[in-house]
């Protein structure tokens, strides 16, 4: 058989230089990558609306609307003749709502593009808003809400939690699927009033990549042109609010292992020049699962304390199953934060844990980074970073975000900003953005326990670590210091809270 | 988590077939749509080579033909899954820390996994950098050095892997399955392995030296390499650093699963909140690419579950009974579980959802599916296949699937080819085969408070 080389999905960086987007398109906006080899034609189709644009009492109102389009039928066809539409061809339609974008995501073999453009700008246009599917998705969210994330996903609810804590009275606390009495109080007239007031062109933002015509692209602007021209608002998002010292929120579930979820928020994004400077602090101090990172080498290297011990620097998403290490696209915020997540620790540790993670920031603040590690964690960004653009529907994502930033292609942008970087910049970064104070920390622990868990934490009491095995003197002579590394927690601020209380109003 | 996996592996299904039998050359078409090269070096050691159009790019991969199945020694579950650990910390030529300086240098993504049958090695780097990998990895599966410290450090991180996941309901329905369902065979035990088990690991020392001499033999490791590399090149690199690797793999038995002899029931109370999750499974075949009976229960599973079976619609999305339904049947090298899995919304309609499964069941084995819609679940299949061949990455993580399973990659092409053939007969004959009552293990798992026992009952 001839080889047929199926896909250019992997070409380097330097196709996109071929993208165009359309700023100056009046109504909606567009952003392309074709590539006219590729048989797979791949939609981002974003709403420039997320949780944030919930009413207030109606949370998950913007996430309900979105999954009802995506999971619900058009104004011809019920669901299920959706779904036997899409099946021979294994196309998928998913959605991901956001705080900031909602994002509708497509993706088909270009044997059977027409047919499910079709389909797929109808469920945009002409839902069909069924009362049956509505309470299906209804019942779904809440469910995932009352059964799965307070319940059954430990680290997931850690990062929820922070979250949660962080954003506290701000518009991105809430979940983005909304809150158990958000979503109780949504009727479907709710959902098509919001659908009639948000979808409007100045909303809506149509990604496309692939192996797709330009007819095709003349009549996605004719048929979205059909939804009212509208007005593009932006809600406020303003500074969370200061943190003083340490504050602890302890949420108590039914659980053998406490995760770890802490940060406080960062004044810059990708449009920013330190950001560059801070990445490659990041990646030195906790790149997400590698071994590169001090804090994955200190904490579950030498002592085996967990599975996992990463930092951020904006919010990561993702990144942890069998589609790899690298973070969903299409999440961005403009208010970033930093975090340091500690994967599920032995009760018994995880005050050591704690302490072990924020004793190694301090490290960082006060020693600087070498001129050496520097230089390579420099060379790992650059070339790391590139991998996480394989696919055609990756670079697209980050095409999209790059422009919600307003700043050039991410990847390129990494690539120019930290070939000028020295190592001076990343450590006034460093200086200018890390502290090992002043921030919120979330931990999940068993029903019972918080009480304690917060006094010893407040208490400044001494948390041994205890081993399943003995270690080399030099890790146990800094255990020492570690025990004892005070934490000043700000106990009016701090909280023992019972999951079964998150996320419900 | 079970639901993911299962995903995982219905996309394991390619495109210039697909494109091929739109028009009628079905015939000479084969599903996997790029050439591969095969060759064995002289110590048993198989390179298979994939040309990708990948520019730049290139994906590494180790597959080590050794999983939790071949943990046959008691007290010694996980630790097919433990040694992939080890494999990260160090030779004398590289020390953990160097080989992760190495990697660094050349900003590659670097990682494993271990599942039942196999444990895999995988990078994914820039072109240029094929030989350092090459170098890295060779070393490590001749030469693996590591301290009784080092291991027993190690071991914590694998309680820490187990911990992870256990507020997920599904672990615990998995250990459970599968201990009920075999008395024999490995597959009674998980790949992380029993947490008692799981515990002693840093006792276990000696053995993990032994585990490294039975498995890490070139004969039972095939190398992959796709993407962008010359091919004369990478054979001479592969004779460069391969060739010294001793071989000598272990030969044992693994005990094989006697037939089960009658329904097990378990109920599994569950102390955090969660809605009724129903697990029912039968002993099904191994994987083979030349028996009709895998392919055609994996037709079946879409048939009797797939998101356009009556029974979806019915109890997904008209009655909405149910969160989710699918049936899974797994490829495995020795027979294991087609399993199916649902979600209750209201505890009392545990046994209204049982019994129209076992209904869907039963009507399987003497309703044919009609020629339209099986046509359509193998168009299905292969694009979904297709569609996930778009990287280099993907590309080697679909073909090792079935380097595992059989030790060549050849199986992918063999199997899509039995899919074509599988006829509505053969699928109510698979249905009739392994669908019967006393083949059967159910799972219940229920919120505690509201279990009509707070024991396991095991009938």
């Amino acid at each position: 058989m001839k080889p047929i080389r199926i896909l250019t999905a992997c070409l380097p960086v330097v196709l996109l230089t071929v993208f165009a987007t359309a700023k100056d398109q009046p109504g909606l906006k567009f952003t392309e990558l074709p590539s006219t080899n590729s048989p797979l034609v791949t939609f981002r189709i974003i709403l420039r609306a997320g949780s944030v644009n919930d009413p207030p009492g109606k949370e998950g109102l913007n996430a309900l609307t979105a999954s009802l389009i995506a999971n619900g039928g058009t104004k011809n066809l019920t669901y299920a003749q959706v779904v036997e539409k899409l099946y021979p061809w294994a196309a998928s339609i998913d959605v991901q709502p956001n705080q900031e974008i909602t994002t509708f995501m497509g993706e088909v073999h270009r044997d059977h593009l027409e047919k499910f453009y079709k389909l797929f700008s109808d469920l945009l246009l002409q839902p069909r808003f069924d009362e049956s599917d509505f309470s299906r998705l209804k019942d779904e969210a809440i469910n995932y809400i009352q059964n799965g994330l307070r319940s059954q996903n430990d680290e997931e609810l850690g990062k929820q939690s922070l979250n949660a804590f962080l954003f506290d009275n701000h518009p991105y606390g809430k979940l983005d699927v909304g809150t158990v009495q958000g979503l109780t109080s949504i009727t479907l007239d709710d959902v098509k009033s919001y659908y009639k007031n948000m979808y409007t062109q100045a909303n809506l933002w149509v990604g496309i990549a692939g192996g797709y015509s330009a007819t095709l692209v003349e009549t996605i602007k004719k048929d979205f042109a059909a939804l009212p021209a509208g007005t593009f608002r932006e809600v406020s998002v303003p500074a969370p609010e200061p943190i003083k010292d340490m504050e602890v929120m302890v949420v108590e579930k039914p659980t053998r292992a406490y995760g770890v979820s802490m940060g406080y928020a960062l004044p810059i994004t990708r449009k920013d020049k330190d950001y560059y400077a801070l990445m490659v602090a990041n990646s030195y101090f906790g790149e997400h699962r590698t071994f590169n990172g001090v804090l994955m080498n200190r904490l579950r290297g030498d002592r085996g304390l967990n599975y996992g011990d990463y930092s951020y620097i904006e919010k990561f998403e993702g990144g942890l199953g069998s589609n790899g290490v690298f973070p969903t696209l299409n999440t961005p915020l403009r208010q970033q934060f930093f975090s340091i997540w500690l994967r599920p620790v032995q009760p018994e540790n995880t005050h050591f844990a704690i302490r072990n993670a924020l004793f190694e920031l301090k490290n960082l603040v006060e020693r600087e980074l070498s001129k050496d590690d520097f230089e390579q964690t420099r060379k790992f960004v650059i070339s790391y970073s590139k991998l996480s653009a394989a696919t055609m529907s990756r670079r697209l994502g980050y095409m999209m975000d790059s422009e919600f930033y307003g700043s050039d292609y991410y990847i390129d942008r990494i690539d120019r900003e930290l070939k000028m970087l020295t190592v001076d910049d990343v450590n006034a970064a460093i200086k200018k953005y890390l502290h090992p104070s002043d921030i919120k920390i979330a931990v999940a622990v068993d029903e019972g326990k918080g009480k304690d868990f917060l006094d010893a934490m407040t208490f400044n009491k001494p948390s041994p670590i205890k081993y399943q095995s003995p270690v080399s003197q030099n890790i146990l002579d800094q255990d020492k210091l570690i025990e004892v590394f005070p934490l000043t927690v700000n106990a009016a601020k701090s909280k023992v809270v019972n999951a079964k209380e998150l996320f419900e109003r | 988590m079970i639901r993911s996996l299962r995903i995982l592996l219905l996309t394991l299904l390619p495109l210039a077939y697909v494109a091929a039998q739109a028009k009628g050359d079905a015939a000479e078409s084969k599903i996997f749509p790029f050439p591969i090269n095969q060759v064995t070096l002289d110590n048993g050691l198989k390179i298979v080579s994939i040309p990708f159009d990948s520019p730049g790019i290139v994906a590494y991969y180790t597959v080590v033909r050794t999983g939790s199945r071949n943990e046959i020694e008691p007290g010694k579950s996980g630790f097919a899954h433990f040694f992939e650990h080890m494999m990260f910390r160090g030779t004398e030529k590289y020390s953990k820390d160097k080989f992760n300086d190495v990697l660094k240098s050349i900003g590659a993504d670097n990682n494993a996994y271990t599942s039942d049958d196999e444990t895999v090695y995988h990078t994914m780097a820039s072109a240029d950098a094929l030989e350092t990998i090459m170098d890295l990895e060779s070393d490590r599966f001749m030469n693996l050095k590591y301290t009784e410290e080092d291991f027993k450090t190690e071991a914590g991180a694998i309680l820490g892997e187990y911990n992870k996941s256990s507020s997920s309901p599904f672990n615990t329905i998995d250990e459970k399955l599968r201990d009920a369902a075999f008395g024999k065979h490995t597959y009674q035990h998980t790949t992380i392995g029993f947490l008692k088990d799981i515990q002693d690991m840093p006792n276990q020392y000696q053995y993990s030296l032994e585990f490294f001499k039975r498995w890490y033999r070139p004969e039972n490791c095939v190398v992959v390499i796709v993407g962008d590399f010359d091919q004369q090149k990478l054979i001479d690199l592969a004779k460069k650093y391969y060739s010294n690797w001793k071989p000598g793999v272990a030969q044992i038995e693994i005990p094989q699963e006697p037939a089960q002899k009658g329904e097990v029931f378990i109920q599994v109370p569950w102390k955090a909140k969660t809605l009724p999750i129903l697990t029912v499974a039968y002993h099904g075949p191994a994987f083979s690419d030349k028996d009709i009976d895998m392919p055609a229960m994996d037709l079946f599973s879409q048939v009797v579950f797939g998101q356009t079976s009556d029974l979806y619609k019915e109890l997904v999305v008209e009655k909405q009974l149910v969160e989710f339904i699918e049936g899974s049947n797994e490829d495995h090298r020795d027979p294991y579980l087609f399993t199916i899995f649902t979600r209750i919304k209201d505890p009392k309609n545990i046994d209204l959802v049982r019994d129209r499964i076992y209904a869907a069941l039963d009507e399987a084995r003497t309703k044919p599916v009609s020629a339209e819609r099986l046509a359509d679940i193998k168009s299905h299949m292969k694009y979904q296949y297709a569609m996930g061949l778009d990287n280099p990455n993907s590309v080697a993580n679909g073909i090792s699937h079935y380097i595992y399973l059989t030790g060549d990659p050849e199986s992918v092409n063999r199997i899509y080819a039995l899919y074509d053939k599988v006829t509505p007969d053969d699928i109510m004959a698979v249905a009739k085969k392994y669908f019967a009552k006393e083949n059967r293990t159910v799972v219940l798992l229920t919120q505690a408070d509201q279990s009509k026992s707070g024991q396991e009952v095991k009938q």
